[in-house]
């Protein structure tokens, strides 16, 4: 009976969040609610007897990504942004839309999936989950951390303001050293910027 | 211990508000927030079902889907990071052209 206040408590916190994070204007807010509805789904993690991905759940996306989420919308300032609104046709379409795949998802849940539970407890701790990993999923785990690698690659690549490429100033170094003088100087004024 | 049915009515839920937040807003990160949400929403069918087969499979899956999420964040992040830069807004009605 616990276990019901407890799961039908928490469902509410993360359906409430998540309301929150697609109406509110201000993106930290959002961000924040996300944050509280991830902690919700740990909650949900732990009650289906996988605490190791509650602890994941916790530790990487509302640690992790979500601190990433902050971060850019801090260096962007754009808690100070207004948003236009979105024109009333793409709001009702979206919403009337939205509406109908919830009310079929809903509808064919309850109607096709409807399961008896497994008497015997499951068991999916650390030492359950790593052995799987490591036994079945060695080449997937593998080529994520490749993924991973490339991601890390292509977001400083993105994010630097210019493609690192030779720029105009260097060639036009090359050539002209007299140029060279001028430019040096010219960079020694900027104090602290280091991007070309 | 509680049905696997309403595990899989709350991430119904939780995948539609996400699918609300994508279709109706305009800041491009609170569209890049929804799609977490519905990424976790789908996290938690693959976990309730998990538990209803007894099988890891669903867990190992969730596992990969939180790394490639994390590679995703970053990746969509820097990218809007680079529209800003160029455009100082990131509505993504105004990010109509492949390249400017």
């Amino acid at each position: 009976m616990i276990e019901y206040v407890i799961f039908f408590f928490f469902a509410a916190i993360a359906v409430l969040f998540a309301i929150v994070v697609i109406l509110h204007r201000n993106p930290v807010v959002s961000a924040l609610s996300l944050v509280a509805s991830f902690f919700a789904l740990a909650v949900m993690y732990v009650l289906l007897d996988v605490p190791f991905l509650a602890a994941l759940q916790v530790i990487v996306y509302a640690g992790a990504i979500m601190v990433l989420f902050l971060f850019v919308i801090m260096l962007l300032n754009l808690q100070r942004q207004g948003e236009e609104p979105t024109r009333p046709v793409q709001q009702f379409l979206g919403y009337a839309g939205s509406a109908a795949f919830g009310i079929a998802l809903v509808y064919y849940i309850s109607k096709y999936a409807v399961l008896a539970l497994p008497n015997t407890p499951f068991t999916a701790d650390a030492r359950a989950i790593g052995i799987t990993l490591f036994e079945g999923y060695i080449f997937p785990f593998e080529i994520v951390s490749i993924l991973l690698l490339a991601a890390i690659v292509g977001a400083l690549f993105l994010s630097s303001r210019g493609v690192p490429l030779p720029t105009h100033d260097e060639q036009r170094r090359e050539e002209h050293p007299s140029v060279a003088e001028g430019l040096a100087q010219q960079q020694s004024g900027n104090t602290g910027v280091v991007r070309p | 211990m509680i049905p696997t049915q309403w595990f899989l009515l709350l991430s119904a839920i939780l995948f539609v508000i996400g699918v609300c937040g994508v279709l109706t807003r305009k800041n491009g990160i609170t569209i890049f927030m929804s799609i977490e949400l519905m990424v976790n929403a789908v996290n938690l069918t693959f976990i309730a079902y998990a538990r209803q087969f007894h099988q890891l499979h669903g867990v190992i899956f969730v596992f990969f889907i939180m790394a490639i999420a994390a590679a995703e964040a970053a990746v969509g992040l820097a990218i809007f990071i680079s529209l800003f830069h160029h455009r100082q807004t990131i509505d993504v009605d105004e990010a109509n052209l492949m390249r400017w």
